[in-house]
């Protein structure tokens, strides 16, 4: 028998009525609860102290003054302190804090919403559905302590995550927190609730849209600005949340119009859109936006929530193109038409009295959005809506740029427009169409222009032939890792055979066009490292194509194999990565997570060798995610824009003091190699990346032939991009088992020259030289209680 | 007719100009002036970025580095100065910013921190956020030798261009 939350009565007894609460398990097998059920800030802080002892933050401020109350301005320039009382480094922890809080907030916000509109739709005891595993919710439960078996049961997941957000929000309040080192904490737990929050997104949508389920082999979908046939009424929805979205689908399939109607997206409501119907179509990157808007070729934009343009009504309103917001966290100072009929609201909107509508009932946006959309195709047609100049007026606007370089100091990027006006002037688009891809499309050098120029428009019109072949494939997100996945690859992960994983994840903010992120994961996948992907870099990955003409996602496999490059979806999908890291301890190494956080995330940070890269992060989401990867003992690259977040955890290497570990066995403590060398660091460039990635899937757990293997990449991949042998490949070989097999003889002969170590020749054997000796045992732990015997 | 008279204090103003940090922003110096204060540097460290290997700037490298300047390689950079024969050391510039925060690291000859760090070829707006950590939590002396003008230096040139940074970088030489 089933028992449910609700009221019942008994037969015989009618004046008697049974109300049943909160249904716990009551299941013999339960695992053991561990040490921090639902941590509140100071729950794991002993944790954090481990960490950020190892990995000091360095601040990159960004600003010099604290602005945040009237005291203020305060100058803290040299680390001085404010009127307060709080000094820079301080001050920039909080910065970096409340940017990783308002990422958590975004998802959790996320998830709320979607939660109470999928209970009310499908009802609380709607079970968990995420394909075939034994743990449904493997960051929930590493975190609260509990095994959620319906969406409902997820209410007090995020009663926990909106509580931790309050509770961190307080402490920025003048007066509270006045310790870098414990904001530092704070933000690790921002972020470890930020990925809870993700996972109960996540995990809802998936069981109850009937998304891919742990799918290795999910539908390829189109993507890119070139796939919409643009003869036919375009519908484009941008965000995150997919709960409208769903109903235009719907109505779509039950009035077989997707043939009639190209229906796409930008950003991660593409992702979702496209796990719950394939048929629906990827414009691409939150990158795309504004030149896609640009483009004029949609005739109905629909919005809901994160990553959309703050100027999107000035924009649609000058191209006739009307914007149904669905969510009420972008209202854009709309009317609310939710109550009124449709045909009046269609009405409004097609003769422009009205640029755009707020809809919060999903039926009739359903129904709305596909007539609206086909009554505006003609409208617009008929108007002769241009947005991009003509050939002519393209002439004329490159001409009259007077090369004073201002929209160059505006770019983000410092992109050399005005050497692209000047040579599309004498009718070269070459240095345009370059340009394109590594225009992050914000529009800045529009608002720099003294001669009014659209810069924008002028680099999507230059760039018009290179943008009809942006036509890319993307395998939809196929969410968790399986159970069965972990069992087959986890011993190779954890050994170091599969050389590691590779998280390329985030926004599109990159420092050299998207371009960079698809040579990553193509050299990271020749490799044999698991490239392990989502968000908008998952979509500019597809976006690119070997000489045969196939994209990535053609040409590897989907599954959780060395090799195959997976994409999780969404940006919510992120917590799958970090899932998977559990998945590995609790699956391959039978470690027990419910309520055991701390103990999970030494396991990881010390065996498994996963490292993510954030290589456009440009919002506080992606800060965010990163942080609760670090909280996970999982590293994080970020690109050049990286800094501007305002503090990073880079390691020491050559303070010997910290790298000590402990060995489980007996407690007896270990100096070793510095792996993860880095917690969270930035690269200038994709080659200065590139060994950097191989260097950080070090583990101390590695055995020689997983050691023998990460250290071949290392070194290759430095040769390769930087032109030389890495000066610190030998502080990670323990015996000459850790050489690659190639170089062996080499290696030994510098070793013994260059670094004093002993060698014996005659069976090539290292006699002395390293920090420490290949003990195939060893059990490394930074953390004192997890050791045998030990009293904490 | 004689070459217009090198100026490079001109133009300061940040290439990204929303780069306004504070309070504290660099001092436009000279080229002369910048070479001279490099020459008096007890500790100097050269840190260049990538596009220090472009042409024209790699012959100041070399020069710098034949003067007897420790060159740390960041970014992609050291590929480029090593087929230059020129020595250099690969570093981090975000984990080099932090070994110079700490008055424990040896540097790259095991003799100590460094007094004056020199910043030439960098991602624009990669180096003027590192450059803010120096600035806020170091005493170490920062000069920016680079085309554009970087607030959060301590002595910065103003925007230059292209052919005037090269003349200003042979004057910073010549002081030398």
């Amino acid at each position: 028998m089933v028992i449910k939350k609700g009221k019942f009565t008994i037969e015989g007894l009618e004046n008697v009525q049974i109300n049943i609460g909160k249904v716990t398990s009551s299941d013999e097998d339960e695992e053991p609860q561990g040490p921090t059920p639902a941590p509140d800030i100071h729950g794991l802080r002993d944790w954090d102290m481990r960490l950020l002892k190892r990995y000091e933050p360095v601040y990159s401020p960004i600003c010099d003054l604290c602005c945040y109350c009237t005291y203020g301005k305060c100058d803290l320039t040299g680390n001085k302190e404010g009127a307060c009382g709080i000094n820079m480094e301080a001050h920039q922890a909080r910065e970096a804090m409340l940017r990783t809080l308002t990422g958590a907030a975004a998802h959790a916000g996320h998830g709320r919403h979607l939660l109470n509109h999928l209970i009310k739709r499908f009802g609380a005891d709607h079970p968990i559905d995420v394909g075939p595993t034994n743990i449904k919710a493997p960051v929930t439960q590493t975190v609260l302590g509990i095994k959620p078996e319906t969406i409902g049961d997820f209410v007090p997941v995020l009663d926990y995550v909106e509580e931790q957000i309050t509770q961190l929000l307080a402490t920025t309040h003048i007066g509270q927190e006045g310790s870098a080192i414990d904001f530092e904490s704070k933000a690790l737990h921002a972020g470890m609730v930020d990925h809870v929050g993700m996972e109960v997104s996540d995990i809802i949508q998936i069981s109850c849209l009937d998304m891919p389920k742990s799918q290795a082999d999910a539908p390829l979908v189109d993507v890119g600005m070139g796939i919409i046939d643009s003869t036919k009424p375009v519908l484009l929805c941008i965000g995150h949340n997919v709960a409208a979205v769903t109903y235009i689908m719907d109505y779509m399939e039950e009035h077989d119009l997707f043939d009639k109607i190209e229906l796409a997206a930008i950003c991660c409501t593409a992702h979702d859109m496209t796990r719950v119907n394939p048929k629906a179509k990827v414009v691409g990157s939150l990158s795309k936006q504004l030149k896609y808007i640009r483009s004029g070729i949609p005739d109905l934009i629909i919005v809901d929530e994160q990553c959309i343009r703050a100027d999107m009504m000035r924009e649609t309103s000058k191209l006739h193109i009307p914007v149904i917001a669905t969510n009420d966290k972008v209202m854009y100072g709309l009317p609310d038409r939710s109550k009124d009929d449709i045909d009046d609201i269609i009405r409004d909107l097609a003769s422009g009295d009205q640029p755009g509508v707020l809809l919060f009932d999903y039926e009739k946006v359903g129904e709305l959005a596909p007539k609206l959309v086909m009554k505006m195709a003609p409208i617009r047609k008929e108007k002769g809506i241009t947005a991009l100049p003509s050939d002519e007026e393209f002439k004329k606007l490159a001409s009259s740029c007077t090369q004073c370089g201002a929209c160059v100091i505006g770019c983000p990027q410092g992109l050399e427009i005005d050497k692209a006006m000047e040579a599309a002037v004498e009718g070269n688009l070459t240095l345009f169409e370059e340009l394109h891809d590594k225009c992050i499309g914000c529009g800045r050098c529009d608002v720099e222009c003294p001669k009014n120029i659209p810069v924008l428009d002028v680099i999507e019109k230059a760039s018009q032939k290179v943008i009809r072949e942006e036509k890319g494939k993307l395998r939809t997100g196929r969410g968790q890792v399986g159970d069965a996945e972990i069992r087959e690859e986890g011993v190779n992960l954890v050994m170091g055979t599969t050389p590691g994983v590779v998280a390329i994840i985030g926004c599109p903010n990159y420092p050299d066009g998207s371009r960079d992120v698809y040579e990553i994961a193509e050299e990271m996948l020749q490799r044999s490292y698991i490239v392990v992907t989502s968000g908008c870099s998952a979509m500019d990955i597809g976006m690119f194509k070997d000489d045969e003409g196939k994209t990535l996602y053609e040409r590897y496999g989907g599954g959780f194999l060395k090799g195959n490059l997976l994409n999780t979806g969404s940006c919510v999908s992120n917590a799958h990565i970090t899932a998977t890291t559990i998945k590995v301890a609790a699956i391959f190494a039978r470690r027990d997570i419910s309520g055991n956080f701390e103990e999970i995330a030494d396991y990881v940070m010390n065996r498994i060798g996963a490292v993510g890269l954030a290589w456009g992060g440009s919002t506080q989401k992606a800060l965010s995610i990163g942080t609760g990867c670090n909280r996970l003992g999982i590293p994080v690259v970020l690109g050049p824009h990286g800094p501007k977040y305002r503090r990073a955890y880079p390691g020491k290497a050559y303070d010997k003091d910290k790298w000590n570990l402990l060995d489980a066995r007996d407690g007896s403590v270990h100096n070793v190699e510095p792996a993860p060398e880095h917690l969270l660091i930035s690269a200038e460039n994709k080659a200065e990346l590139m060994p950097l990635l191989a260097k950080l899937c070090f583990r101390p757990g590695d055995n020689n032939l997983g050691r023998m293997i990460k250290l071949t990449h290392y070194i290759e991949l430095s040769e390769k991009y930087l032109g030389v042998l890495p000066d610190d490949w030998h502080i990670y070989v323990r015996s000459e088992a850790d050489l690659p097999l190639a170089k062996r003889e080499e290696l030994l002969k510098i070793l013994e020259e260059e670094h004093g170590w002993k060698i014996d020749w005659d069976r090539k054997k290292i006699l002395e030289g390293p920090a420490r000796m290949v003990d195939i045992s060893f059990q490394p732990t930074n953390v004192p209680r997890l050791c045998k015997g030990a009293v904490e | 007719m004689a070459a217009k008279e090198l100026d490079t204090t001109r133009n300061a103003v940040p290439f990204d100009k929303a780069n306004i940090p504070g309070p504290k922003m660099a001092k436009a110096v000279k080229a002369v002036v910048a070479g001279k204060f490099i020459s008096k540097a007890k500790r100097p460290l050269l840190i260049v970025g990538t596009a220090a290997g472009d042409d024209g700037v790699i012959e100041i490298v070399r020069s710098m580095s034949e003067k007897g300047i420790p060159v740390a390689a960041t970014g992609s950079s050291l590929k480029r100065l090593k087929e230059e024969g020129i020595d250099a050391t690969y570093v981090n510039l975000h984990a080099l910013v932090s070994y110079l925060k700490d008055p424990d690291w040896k540097g790259f000859d095991g003799k100590g921190g460094y007094d004056t760090t020199i910043f030439l070829g960098h991602t624009y707006y990669y180096a003027s956020q590192l450059m803010s950590t120096l600035k806020n939590f170091t005493k170490i002396k920062v000069i920016s030798i680079d085309r554009h003008y970087h607030p959060n230096a301590g002595q910065s040139f103003g925007n230059l261009k292209p052919d005037d940074f090269i003349r200003a970088l042979d004057v910073v030489v010549a002081q030398l």
